[in-house]
Formats: structure tokens, C-alpha cells, sequence
């Protein structure tokens, strides 16, 4: 290791005095262990909510609703309000400049746009 | 800067009485760690981990936090990026929280024994029981906690604030984080969490738009863009509207306000020197260089020319002697001095003499002019022409055909002349007519040129793509029409060619053969041939027509671009031009507001859930449900009057205006509404922890090993902190 890493104290150590067990004796170096957590929507389905009274609060239940609020419509490209939109790439827009703009675009740059407001074409 | 690093190691830990907690505020963002009773956290880093190799020793190693990136140039870092142990606002993966914890007790100079202090450890609201048992676990099992505590962030910033006297005991929380946000109402100094609200959008949802946008907007400095850099803009430039639309069209009209509006960061750049054009001198000194070289290639031509022309000469004076000699010969002996030369007859030496004159005169450039000189004598070559065959001898027949052909050809020649000569004065006439009603209108007349151009254009691509069918290797296909492999589309030739040949091939056989009866029959052969293929035998008329009217349109027209080479132009990359210095700025104009917006209409990037404002209300119409379900005389209206925002999201310059004409618009008229910025909305969750755990009611607030185990995973999921006391 070079001085100034050495010096940085930014690699963590692997082992440390205070701890009971160590990390590699938790995890034993070389051993295949798979995956070991869940993510969270395994979790919110380990913890079956659903068996609860449903005044009770938990992490599922206190989600905001959607919003009652108009939609607003902005132009995908510029941020403008915008009003139309293009059938063929699906993206709003503005103006007639911006719609030149979108029906120049690559589809890979129009995928993009609409992965922005998560309207992409997703193939699984 | 609200966010910023310190990982100095603390060399007083030994110092601190077993009793006293340390403080965790575990965020998404930010891990910040200190002691009970201090007003500030010792320890504050990225919650974050990488796992690069090191370049030269080729082991992974553990790097938690930020760094300077200037140390990170020794470690690879390509196939792992940061990684966070949140899932949302929820701690997910505990190998990476067990790095982050390690390095933090690390720093905060923990040594030899366990940790023997109480932990007060923060929490997202409701906090699923996997996630909080797993977390007391690792405290426990690992690292010898002997009590531990969960508090929610966004409760203990409020009652720190509480306690400075910025928001009463009734109040909203309305805290926007790293990956959420949420409104928790507070009655009676405790926070009520059946009513509280979370929205899945928070300050990374605000950096990442902002990054893919400016991304999107300026492809080529993507590699610019870092994470770390587009949330330094964010902190610095972005800001909230009180009216999205309305400042949009300001910056849709585009005048002054919105060029004040729009902020600029100049990318580095330096010009690329000019290249100078060439001095006079050097100009000079090429012509002459080309010149020389030039007089070389004309001296080699000479010399070469004279050369041939001595041989020719040669040749010639050979000949010609050959011939005096043969005059001195006796007829008998001709054929035997013959011999020893190579010729057989006089004839063909007198032939030779004549190539050898001809292609002399070429070679000293002088003119074929034997036709013309031809042409006066022609009457009297052709004597035998008018002369009946049976008045003639067989060789004066011979010579008959001889002339008869010789005038044919000529006349013939004579005849194609006189043609060239009409066209061209055709041509002249047509010319001149052009002018004159170029001349009368030459609007009129320009336009009319244009479409004939354009319609004589369409008719030739046209032609064009019925012979290569669309084919774009119509010209391999005319070539070789053998090479007509399988799904390889034919023209319109070669397939009525090859229907010919298969029913020929097909006819055989079929009853009497009466192929060749007709004399249309042997059409059939020319038909199938492969020359027939290029019907047009040069250019077509169109053609020409098209490059006349081309040529004449180029004249005359100085914005005329032959269609040809347009076409040809547009798919040629786009000519060079010297990068200038806007070539390397990124404007933030409507970025700089729009993405903020997301926090109160997270609609735009997708998430159909309720903004911020919106929140408030759905907090409060849950908060009137809930006391009616309990039958609760709880003043609801009134909690309005102390809206404290917190949280790093909540930092953006109008804020509090927009959240107020949002609360506002829900409420009946004359409803109190007061919005209260916390008084550091970064800190104050972990000073509020602070303050927290140095009283006396955290002690009885905690829970150990033995609690852990004995009491199970239900009593675990009812369990919550008590804040008022």
C-alpha cells in the first residue's frame, strides 16, 4: 500500500479489537454464501401486514395516498408546460421547435426521456 | 455547505463513563455519530461502501465513506461502485451496515474491549421488525452493546426544535430525506404515526433527475456530470417556485429575468490554437516545387516522344531502302531476298511503310488529315463504282467491292458528321430561346427550370430503382447474374430472364418441338442474354436532359445544389468546427426549479404519489379520522400553526413560501399557518438524539440483550420510543 493510503486511514482494517466476531469469521473468505438479505419488498411481504389491524400503522400503510392534485404536463425536453403529445415517441412537448427536436432524437436519447418519468418501454 | 465530512479519529473514548450512549443518526445519506450531551457529532460520513481492489497488491478492500478522490486513484474501482445499505429508508443489508458501524466505532477511537455503551440509534418511521431485530443483532452479537434504543429522525429533530422554542406541542413534522419524505404529526409533544405519511421521494430522486437531465442535455460532458458534482449544483443553484407555470413561461418568453435566472458553469477549456495560413513565401516556394516537378514530367514525355519518333524514322528509312533494294531485284529472285527480311510480298512492305508513316504523324502530333485529303479525290478513287460488273475482270470486281465499301464508310462518316453538326446548331437555337424568355422573366423562367429539374430528377431515381429493385447491390446483381444467390431480390430484367429460361427449360419434352417455326422464336435468344440487362445503352435521354438542365440551373441559380450531391453531403459527418468556449458550459436554467418541483408533484418522474403540500393535508385528514375513531377532542385545525420543515430536501430557497400557499389552499379561510425551518435541518436530528439520550428517561428507555431474546419479535415491533417526559 502506498504512503499516503497508509497515511488516509481510509482502508478499513480487517480486523478490529472491539469486535466479538470478526467479519471474516463471519464470513469465512472463499466460501460461496448466496445471497443473505432480502430486499425491502421481501421484507414488507415477510412481515404480512395484512394480519394486522389496519388502524395499526406500519411501514405499508403510511404511504401517501396518490396525489388527488391535476397531473401536471411538462414538456419531457425544455420543462415548459406542455400541452402536447407526440404519438409515435410518446414524449410531451411544448412547441412546434421542441417537437422538430423529439423527432430527431435517437430512440435510445427518447427511451431516456421517458425512463425519466418512468414511462419507458421496459422489456422483460 | 450543510454536508461535510469529518473522520478524524477521536483519541478520547477511553475517557467517557461506560454510562454515557452514543448517538447514531443512521441516515440514507449521512452517517453521523458522537456522544450523549454534546451539541455536535464527532464522527459525520457518507453512508456509503466501495470494495475496490487495490491496483498493485490485487486484494479487495473495505473503503467506507468519502474519501479524496485523488486517493482513489490507486485502487480499481470498475467493478464496484458505492453501495448503500438502504433500500428505500430501510436498512437492508447488513454486511454493508456492519462495514459502516465498524468503521465508525473505528473512529470514534473505540479499542480492546466491546462497545460498552448504551446506543440510541435512528430509524425510519415504522420501521419493519426484520429490519430494526436485525439491526439490534449486529449490535448485540457483534460488537457486545449492553443496551440499545430506536428513535424516529424526523421526532427527535422535532423536539429538539421543541425545545429551542421554534415549534409548539402540537405541530407537523415535515421532514424531506435522502430517499423519502415524510409528514408526522405531533400532539402533545408525541408523535402520532397512524397519521403520519411517506412519499418515496427525496433529495437522491432530485440529484438523479438533475443528473439525467443535464446529462441528456449536454451528451458529451456526461463523464463530467459525477454524482458528487451534480448534487454540489443542486445544493448551490436549485431552488422552489411558489408558481411552476408561471416562471416556466418566464423562461419560455426568454428575456432578461430569465438570463439573470439561468446559471453557467464553465467547463474548462482551452482554445485550440489557430492554425495559421501559410505565408506568401511558402506558397511561393510550393508553386515553384510543383513547377519543377512539372518540367520533369514534360522533359520525360519529351524525350520519350523523340525517342519513338527516331525509332519510327528508323523503321521508315529501313523500309524505304528495303523497297529501292527490291527494285534492283529480279523478279525471280524476290521471293529468296525476301526471306532473309521476313516480309513475304511488296505489298506488305509497301502496308507496313504505310503504318509506320501513320502512326509517325501521330506521334509528332500532327493531324490524321488522310480523310480530308481523301475527300477531294473521292470521285476519282471510286472510277470502278458506276461500272457494271460484267464489263469488269474479277480483280477489277475485287477492286469494285473495295471502293463500294471504302465510300459507304466514308459517306457513312460524312453523313454522322452532318448530324453533330445539326445538333449542335439545334442546340444553339435552344440555347438561345432559354435566354431570351430568361430574359423576359427569369423568375418565372428559374422556377419553371426548378421543377423540370426536380420532376426529370424524380423520373431518373426512379428508373433508377425499378432496374436494382430497391437493391442496394443492384450493380453486383446486373454483373454477375449468375451470382444471384437465394433471398436475393432480382430486378425487373433479370426476372423476366429468368422466367424466359425456365420455361424453355420446361417446354422440352412437352408434345412436338416447334421452336424455330416462327422467326419470333429466335427473338427468344436475344432476350435472354445478359447484355439485354442495361436496356439503355448510354446515359437515356432523361438523363441528359437532366444534366443540361442541371448545368443550365448551376448557371444561373447560385442557391441550386445538384440533389445528388446534397445527398451525398447530409450522410458525411458533420463538417469540423473549432470547439469554442460555450462548447463547455452547462446551463442550468429550468433544472433549476424543475427539479426540486418533484418534492411536491412527484408525478414527474413517475411516482403516482401525493407532494409535499399534499401530504400535509392527507396527514391532517388522518389525524381527524383517527380522533374520531377514538372519540378525541383533539384540536386539529389548529396544528397548522407550527409546520416545522426539516431534512436536508428542505433546504431549498422557497421552501416555506410554497409549502405555506400549498397548506393554505387545503385549509378553510383564517386557518393560522405558521412554517417553521428547523434550525439546522441537517443536525438537528442527531442534537435532538443527543439531548435525548443524556436525560434520565432514556435509561428507562432502553432494551437489552436478555429483553431481546426473551420478549420475542412481537414485543419488538410494538416497541416505541416515549419523546415527551
Amino acid at each position: 500500500m502506498e504512503q499516503e493510503v497508509i497515511e488516509s486511514e481510509m482502508v478499513l482494517p480487517t480486523h478490529l479489537s472491539f469486535k466479538k466476531i470478526q467479519m471474516y469469521e463471519k464470513y469465512p473468505k472463499g466460501q460461496a454464501r448466496g445471497r443473505h438479505w432480502k430486499h425491502l419488498k421481501q421484507i414488507i411481504q415477510a412481515e404480512n401486514y395484512q394480519n394486522y389491524p389496519a388502524d395499526e400503522p406500519n411501514y405499508v400503510n403510511i404511504e401517501s395516498p396518490p396525489s388527488m392534485h391535476p397531473r401536471k404536463q411538462i414538456c419531457d425536453i425544455t420543462g415548459f408546460e406542455g400541452p402536447y403529445s407526440d404519438p409515435r415517441t410518446h414524449l410531451r412537448y411544448a412547441n412546434t421547435e421542441v417537437f422538430k427536436v423529439i423527432r430527431s432524437l435517437p430512440n435510445e436519447y427518447v427511451q431516456r426521456y421517458l425512463a425519466l418519468r418512468n414511462a419507458a418501454v421496459v422489456l422483460k | 455547505m450543510p454536508f461535510i465530512s469529518q473522520t478524524q479519529r477521536q483519541s478520547d473514548y477511553n475517557l467517557i463513563p461506560a454510562s454515557c450512549p452514543i448517538v447514531i443518526d443512521n441516515g440514507a445519506s449521512y452517517f453521523r455519530i458522537g456522544w450523549a450531551g454534546e451539541s455536535e457529532p464527532r464522527i459525520i460520513f457518507r453512508n456509503i461502501v466501495q470494495r475496490p481492489r487495490h491496483k498493485i497488491t490485487g486484494e479487495t478492500v473495505t473503503i467506507v465513506g468519502d474519501h479524496d478522490p485523488a486517493l482513489l486513484k490507486y485502487f480499481d474501482c470498475t467493478r464496484s461502485g458505492p453501495r448503500s445499505a438502504f433500500d428505500n429508508d430501510v436498512v437492508f443489508q447488513f454486511e454493508i451496515m456492519e462495514y459502516i458501524l465498524d468503521f465508525a466505532f473505528d473512529r470514534l477511537g473505540a479499542d480492546e474491549s466491546p462497545i460498552n455503551h448504551p446506543i440510541l440509534i435512528t430509524e425510519c418511521a415504522c420501521n419493519p421488525v426484520q429490519s430494526r431485530s436485525k439491526m439490534a443483532e449486529l449490535l448485540f452479537e457483534t460488537y457486545g452493546v449492553p443496551s440499545i434504543a430506536f428513535g424516529v429522525d424526523a421526532a427527535f429533530s422535532y423536539k429538539y426544535n421543541q425545545k429551542l422554542g421554534i415549534c409548539d406541542r402540537d405541530g407537523l413534522a415535515i421532514c424531506s430525506g435522502f430517499s423519502t419524505s415524510h409528514v408526522i404529526p405531533f400532539i402533545n409533544g408525541e408523535p402520532v404515526y397512524e397519521a403520519c405519511c411517506r412519499t418515496n421521494v427525496g433529495g437522491y430522486h432530485v440529484t438523479d433527475y438533475l443528473k439525467q437531465l443535464l446529462s441528456l442535455k449536454y451528451p458529451h460532458h456526461m463523464a463530467r456530470l459525477t454524482w458528487e458534482k451534480v448534487e454540489d449544483l443542486k445544493m448551490e443553484h436549485c431552488y422552489i417556485t411558489l408558481d411552476y407555470a408561471s416562471e416556466v413561461r418566464l423562461f419560455q418568453k426568454g428575456g432578461k429575468e430569465a438570463e439573470e435566472k439561468t446559471r453557467c458553469w464553465q467547463l474548462p477549456w482551452t482554445p485550440t490554437p489557430v492554425e495559421e495560413p501559410p505565408s506568401e513565401e511558402e506558397i511561393a516556394r510550393k508553386a515553384a516545387l510543383r513547377e519543377k516537378h512539372g518540367q520533369r514530367l514534360r522533359e520525360m514525355a519529351e524525350a520519350k516522344r523523340s525517342s519513338k519518333i527516331n525509332e519510327l524514322e528508323n523503321e521508315l528509312k529501313g523500309l524505304e531502302f528495303l523497297i529501292q533494294q527490291l527494285r534492283h531485284v529480279n523478279g525471280n529472285d524476290i521471293p529468296s531476298f525476301l526471306a532473309e527480311t521476313g516480309y513475304i510480298s511488296k505489298q506488305e512492305i509497301e502496308s507496313a511503310i504505310v503504318k509506320v508513316t501513320q502512326s509517325l504523324r501521330k506521334a509528332k502530333g500532327e493531324q490524321d488529315e488522310i480523310e480530308e485529303k481523301q475527300d477531294p479525290s473521292a470521285t476519282e478513287k471510286y472510277t470502278l463504282i458506276d461500272i457494271p460488273d460484267n464489263m469488269l475482270t474479277p480483280e477489277q470486281i475485287k477492286e469494285k467491292k473495295r471502293q463500294l465499301f471504302l465510300k459507304t464508310t466514308s459517306e457513312g462518316r460524312q453523313r454522322a458528321k452532318q448530324k453533330r453538326f445539326e445538333e449542335e446548331l439545334e442546340r444553339e437555337r435552344r440555347n438561345k430561346e432559354d435566354e431570351q424568355r430568361r430574359l423576359e422573366n427569369p423568375e418565372l423562367y428559374m422556377e419553371q427550370l426548378r421543377i423540370k429539374y426536380n420532376d426529370l430528377s424524380e423520373k431518373v431515381e426512379q428508373r433508377k430503382r425499378q432496374k436494382t429493385n430497391g437493391n442496394n447491390h443492384g450493380n453486383e446483381n446486373n454483373n454477375v447474374s449468375g451470382g444471384v444467390g437465394r433471398g436475393e431480390r432480382l430486378n425487373a430484367a433479370q426476372k423476366e430472364r429468368m422466367r424466359l429460361l425456365t420455361t424453355a427449360a420446361f417446354d422440352r419434352g412437352k408434345g412436338e418441338d416447334t421452336f424455330g417455326i416462327k422467326d419470333e422464336d429466335w427473338q427468344l435468344y436475344k432476350k435472354m442474354s445478359k447484355d439485354n440487362d442495361d436496356e439503355d445503352e448510354g446515359p437515356n435521354e432523361d438523363e441528359a436532359e437532366l444534366t443540361r438542365v442541371a448545368s443550365r440551373l448551376r448557371e444561373i441559380d447560385p442557391t441550386f445544389f445538384p440533389k445528388s450531391e446534397a445527398s451525398s453531403s447530409g450522410s458525411e459527418p458533420p463538417r469540423f468546427r473549432p470547439l469554442t468556449q460555450e462548447d463547455f458550459q452547462i446551463l442550468i436554467g429550468v433544472e433549476r426549479f424543475r427539479c426540486p418541483e418533484i418534492l411536491f408533484h412527484p408525478n414527474l418522474i413517475g411516482i403516482e404519489q401525493a407532494g409535499l403540500d399534499e401530504m400535509a393535508g392527507v396527514s391532517m385528514q388522518r389525524l381527524k379520522s383517527r380522533a374520531q375513531r377514538l372519540d378525541l377532542e383533539e384540536e386539529v385545525i389548529g396544528i397548522t400553526n407550527s409546520v416545522l420543515i426539516t431534512g436536508g430536501s428542505c433546504l431549498y430557497p422557497g421552501m416555506s413560501e410554497r409549502l405555506e400557499a400549498g397548506i393554505r389552499m387545503m385549509r378553510p379561510c383564517g386557518t393560522p399557518i405558521r412554517i417553521l425551518k428547523a434550525s439546522d435541518a441537517v443536525l438537528d436530528t442527531w442534537r435532538g438524539a443527543a439531548s435525548f439520550a443524556s436525560t434520565m428517561h432514556f435509561s428507562r428507555q432502553v432494551f437489552n440483550k436478555m429483553d431481546y431474546y426473551e420478549k420475542g419479535e412481537d414485543w419488538l415491533r410494538q416497541y416505541q420510543l416515549k419523546y415527551t417526559f
